[in-house]
């Protein structure tokens, strides 16, 4: 798993590399909790490259859900694959998370 | 029966009968030696009697007929030596079966044994010369005869001495012999053994021929005689001791040598023992082993006191480094370290302290007491070396250390500590400048380093019974999860079902259960916990007592995921979820209700339409959201069932299960591939070839998550139900 942070003015862009499972979400858990994250309104999750997301990965965007949306962050995710997405609708997240198809749309409903 | 016994009896005779011989045989071996043994000594104690007995009487015979001018010599001078050599062969072989292998490394028992059994016969001998001396001089006769006596008996005394001592030293020689070694000694024994073919044909061997020979056996004598490897291994007391007894016994070969040199060539005897090659040159070898020996312990005495440290640092090492196998504890390998350095640096003092989590204590004093401790502590704390490598042996050139006017003149602080941990420090003083040399330091850290090195092993050895002990609760813990998920379901005639489970590890967060909620209408409930292992396990248990608890009330599934969400929100943690679907079977309204949270989709048989499909329905997992605004997030769902109808409930485990190279999942599409192939089937068999296909995917040993699959068949109404 590999997590890359690309900063433009408000927005992070978060790349996700790999797969997010129980040892991997550590280390995603650590990067959501830097407080230096708070200062950015705009989280862009990039998984173009997330191949696999188990519960535990699942788990720590849910715990951090609550926290953007109280700091009114927005979180949104984009390009996601089939079998990715299939995860987060299955568990009913579709509806409770922002996920777009691209990064264009992604801006359009960042900048909303 | 009886022609089994019959057959099998021979054989049992064979087997105790070869038995029997062949253990008759050992002891045969074994008695037949023994008795060889103690007839060849008997034998040759008689023959040494007689033989002397013999001398004895010849030379007396001899003597009488010299002092007859005149008379016929009866006596020939070679039977004479045929009786001394068969003397001298009985006592030294009797002496060479009589030696015992040496048993451990008590050498001065050996000397005190060859003192007190041989060379006190030189005191005997003397003492007896004195006696016919005193004798002759107070009745002032000559009397030959006796003088003879007196020379025979102290000629069986020599050669006693002799074999007794050749045959000890022998022992002692041969201490960490090797090849070479042994086999020059055997030929020392022949060389010397073959002397006494001179005697025999009466040559002198003071000529010119054989004088060079008997030099040369002499050089291989002192050869011999270097080889004492057995005087280290005796401590300063033991080699003190052995200084006396060596004494003695050199004390005892000058006795016999002046005595047999007094009487050569003297015109009173008839026979000279001096005469006799093989006894001077067994008596060259004993005086110059006894001699060395001698000078070697006198001289070493001064060195082995560092050779006796050096033993014991080395036990001391083999003790700590077998400590384990001894199921000692670490208090104990802490006592041997310091009970060890302090004898190995011949501290005047010193102090062991150990680490405990953040504070340390100071477990061994010697000499020191604690306000001293402390002083020294608070100055190697201004220097910042309290945890390192530190030696100082000359602590009044200091000026920190000249203050605390210590009565200690050198410091070393021992840090044990391995990579990871820091175990203690140890410290130690002494009274004198420079008391802390290369060598001994050397020895200081091996000590400490064995410590690590077994503490850790302790550590070790403890930390793996902890786990057999852990690893024994989890198989309860297994043990009362399985108990926790329903082996049978009601059975009756309108359904049947059938069930498959399995954890990834000991225990899982996979569960069904179910419940009769009335005659006609039972509640079954899937779920899933997200993680693995104990923490799963533990809500799994939770979510099951939700279960049982709320479906007593009687609601439908919806409200029930509602209930058990705000139930779950106040003790699931954070990042925990759990998903679930419940349904509810009613075989009067022949439907079903149900909600789902989160989990997978249902996989489902119309017969009717001949159809297999998907429930798609929302719904938020169980935990995710924990306020009101779940209940927004919750679908209910009613279904009509036909009969032949097949439900296919399972966790993601199923689902997401991968092929052994990792790359591709199962997929809901192969599920629902697998169930339009069996359908027809009983509900056990299409459970049996959905497992089996998933095995074929996956292959064997390849399992990550928990996998849960149930399924249900509904079947056509019994007229009779």
């Amino acid at each position: 798993m590999k997590i890359t942070q690309d900063i433009k003015d408000s927005t992070i862009i978060m790349t996700l590399d790999g797969e997010l499972d129980a040892s991997s979400s550590v280390i995603l858990d650590e990067e959501l909790s830097d407080p230096e994250i708070m200062k950015y309104n705009k989280i862009l999750v990039d998984c173009r490259s997330l191949n696999y997301i188990s519960s535990a990965g699942l788990g720590v965007f849910i715990s951090h859900l609550q926290r953007f949306e109280d700091a009114q962050i927005k979180l949104i995710f984009f390009n996601m694959q089939e079998k990715v997405r299939n995860v987060f609708e299955i568990l009913g997240l579709d509806l409770l998370m922002t996920i777009v198809t691209n990064y264009e749309e992604a801006i359009t409903i960042a900048d909303e | 029966m009886l022609k089994e016994r019959k057959i099998l009896l021979p054989f049992i005779n064979v087997n105790t009968t070869q038995i029997q011989k062949q253990s008759l045989q050992k002891l045969r071996t074994v008695f037949r030696f023994m008795l060889y043994k103690t007839n060849a000594k008997s034998l040759l104690v008689i023959s040494a009697i007689v033989s002397w007995v013999l001398l004895l009487g010849n030379v007396l015979l001899m003597a009488e007929s010299a002092r007859q001018p005149g008379a016929i010599k009866m006596a020939l001078p070679y039977i004479n030596n045929l009786l001394i050599i068969v003397f001298i062969l009985s006592v030294f072989i009797f002496q060479r079966i009589h030696a015992n292998n040496l048993k451990g490394i008590d050498f001065s028992s050996y000397l005190w044994n060859l003192f007190s059994r041989a060379a006190v016969a030189a005191y005997l001998s003397i003492a007896l010369y004195f006696g016919y001396k005193l004798a002759t001089g107070y009745m002032q006769v000559k009397s030959p005869f006796l003088l003879h006596l007196v020379y025979q008996v102290n000629f069986g005394l020599l050669v006693y001495f002799l074999a007794k001592a050749f045959y000890i030293w022998r022992q002692l020689l041969l201490y960490h012999k090797n090849k070479f070694l042994h086999v020059a000694w055997e030929w020392f024994e022949l060389l010397l053994c073959s002397t006494l073919i001179l005697t025999l044909l009466n040559f002198n061997y003071t000529n010119y021929i054989f004088l060079p020979l008997f030099v040369l056996l002499g050089c291989y004598i002192l050869f011999l005689c270097t080889n004492l490897k057995w005087v280290a291994y005796l401590s300063f007391n033991k080699k003190s001791r052995s200084l006396v007894l060596l004494g003695a016994i050199l004390v005892s070969c000058y006795i016999f040598t002046k005595f047999f040199q007094e009487f050569s060539d003297s015109p009173e005897l008839v026979i000279d023992y001096s005469d006799v090659g093989f006894l001077m040159l067994a008596m060259a070898f004993v005086g110059l082993y006894t001699l060395g020996a001698f000078l070697v312990s006198l001289f070493s005495l001064p060195t082995s006191s560092v050779f006796e440290q050096k033993s014991e640092d080395l036990l001391n090492f083999q003790r700590l480094s077998q400590s384990i196998q001894q199921g000692q504890s670490e208090a104990q390998v802490y006592d041997l370290l310091f009970e060890s350095t302090i004898k190995a640096s011949d501290a005047s003092a010193g102090w062991l302290e150990q680490v405990r989590g953040n504070n340390t204590h100071i477990s061994h004093l010697l000499n020191i007491n604690n306000e001293q401790i402390e002083r020294i502590r608070h100055l190697l704390l201004a220097y910042n070396i309290q945890h390192i490598d530190y030696i100082n042996n000359n602590l009044d050139r200091n000026s920190g250390f000249r203050d605390l006017a210590l009565p200690w003149r050198s410091l070393i602080i021992l840090p044990i500590k391995s990579k990871k941990h820091v175990f203690g420090t140890l410290y130690l003083l002494r009274d004198i400048e420079q008391g802390f040399d290369r060598e001994t330091i050397n020895v200081l850290r091996t000590f400490t380093s064995q410590t690590i090195l077994t503490i850790e092993n302790l550590r070790l050895v403890a930390e793996s019974l902890q786990n057999e002990r852990y690893k024994e609760e989890l198989k309860i813990a297994t043990q009362v999860q399985e108990s926790l998920i329903p082996k049978t379901f009601p059975t009756d005639s309108w359904f049947e079902i059938s069930t498959h489970a399995v954890a990834a590890k000991e225990v899982g967060g996979d569960f069904y259960d179910f419940l009769q909620l009335s005659e006609s209408r039972i509640a079954i409930i899937i779920g899933d916990v997200s993680g693995k292992g104990i923490s799963a396990a533990f809500h799994m248990a939770q979510m099951k007592g939700i279960f049982h608890g709320l479906m007593q009330q009687d609601m439908p599934p919806s409200e029930f995921m509602k209930q058990a969400n705000s139930a779950l929100s106040r003790c699931l943690e954070k990042t925990s979820f759990i998903t679930s679907s419940l349904y509810i079977i009613d075989y009067r309204m022949k439907g079903f209700m149900f909600a789902r949270a989160g989990h997978c989709h249902t996989l489902y048989y119309n017969a009717m339409m001949d159809d297999v499909f998907y429930f798609q329905t929302d719904g938020l997992g169980l935990g995710i959201v924990r306020d009101k605004s779940y209940n927004n997030h919750v679908r209910e769902m009613y279904y009509d069932y036909n009969p032949n109808d097949v439900m296919v409930i399972y966790t993601d485990g199923i689902v997401e299960a991968r092929n052994p190279d990792q790359t591709e999942e199962y997929g809901e599409d192969r599920l629902k591939y697998m169930l339009t192939q069996t359908y027809h089937l009983e509900a056990e068999d299409i459970k049996c070839a959905i497992i089996n296909d998933l095995e074929d995917f996956t292959g064997p040993e390849n399992l990550y998550d928990d996998q849960t699959l149930l399924v249900i068949k509904f079947k056509p109404i019994q007229p009779n139900a």
